[in-house]
């Protein structure tokens, strides 16, 4: 399969990525069954996470490695859970994508590595404010279209 | 919103993919944020106070009554 990214972009990618500050886990989950852009998400995020030493990728299989998927909170193919990277550990933020990131999610991607590497989300005080008192979960769900 | 709060979860969901998600969730335009699964929801790429409001809004917050029903 030919690379999704231009040499342009990916220069672009790797200034950006200049930014990252700490390191983070893209933790994959494709399938072998009935998964339509399983392969291009993988290739997708191969290409993205080899631009910068902050940046690794786990690869599993949804079926395969149940158990991973489990504990990573992953439920569909192709998902995958961008995660800090502390030492040795993962630390899940909660920030999961599924399906593969074109068009805007691309840069939503971006952005969220970006963010997770900072562990800051730039969000306004009054926001915090109102996260961190929090006593319920919030499960928010993004539905986009590629264009 | 998920980074400052081990409570909250955020998913993004491409709906072409997931077509059964986004038909129970009667996603029409995006992007579409559902809050708890149908308690809330917003459409568009709106504000981050926007955003909040319909959050608490959802969780209950601040129309608290106990005469429901």
């Amino acid at each position: 399969m030919p690379e999704f990214l231009s040499d342009p972009i990916k220069k672009q990618l790797q200034e950006a990525f200049l930014n990252l500050q700490n390191p983070v886990e893209i933790v994959f989950f494709g399938s072998e069954k009935n998964c339509d852009y399983c392969t291009e998400t993988k290739q997708l995020l191969e290409e993205v996470t080899v631009l910068s030493d902050h940046l690794g990728l786990t690869v599993y299989d949804l079926e395969k490695n149940s158990i991973e998927a489990k504990q990573y909170k992953i439920d569909k193919a192709p998902g995958f859970n961008i995660m800090a990277k502390v030492g040795l550990d993962l630390v899940d933020y909660g920030i999961r994508f599924y399906g593969i990131p074109s068009g805007h999610e691309f840069t939503s991607l971006i952005n969220d590595l970006v963010l997770v590497s900072g562990r800051d989300a730039h969000l306004d005080p009054m926001t915090v404010s109102y996260l961190k008192g929090l006593t319920k979960p919030i499960h928010l769900q993004v539905f986009t279209t590629p264009t | 919103m998920a980074l400052e709060s081990p409570l909250v979860e955020a998913d993004m969901v491409e709906a072409m993919e997931f077509p059964e998600l986004a038909n129970r969730y009667q996603v029409s335009g995006v992007p579409h944020t559902d809050i708890n699964d149908g308690e809330g929801n917003v459409v568009g790429a709106v504000p981050e106070d926007y955003l909040l409001e319909e959050i608490k809004r959802a969780m209950g917050e601040p129309f608290i009554t106990n005469d429901e029903g």
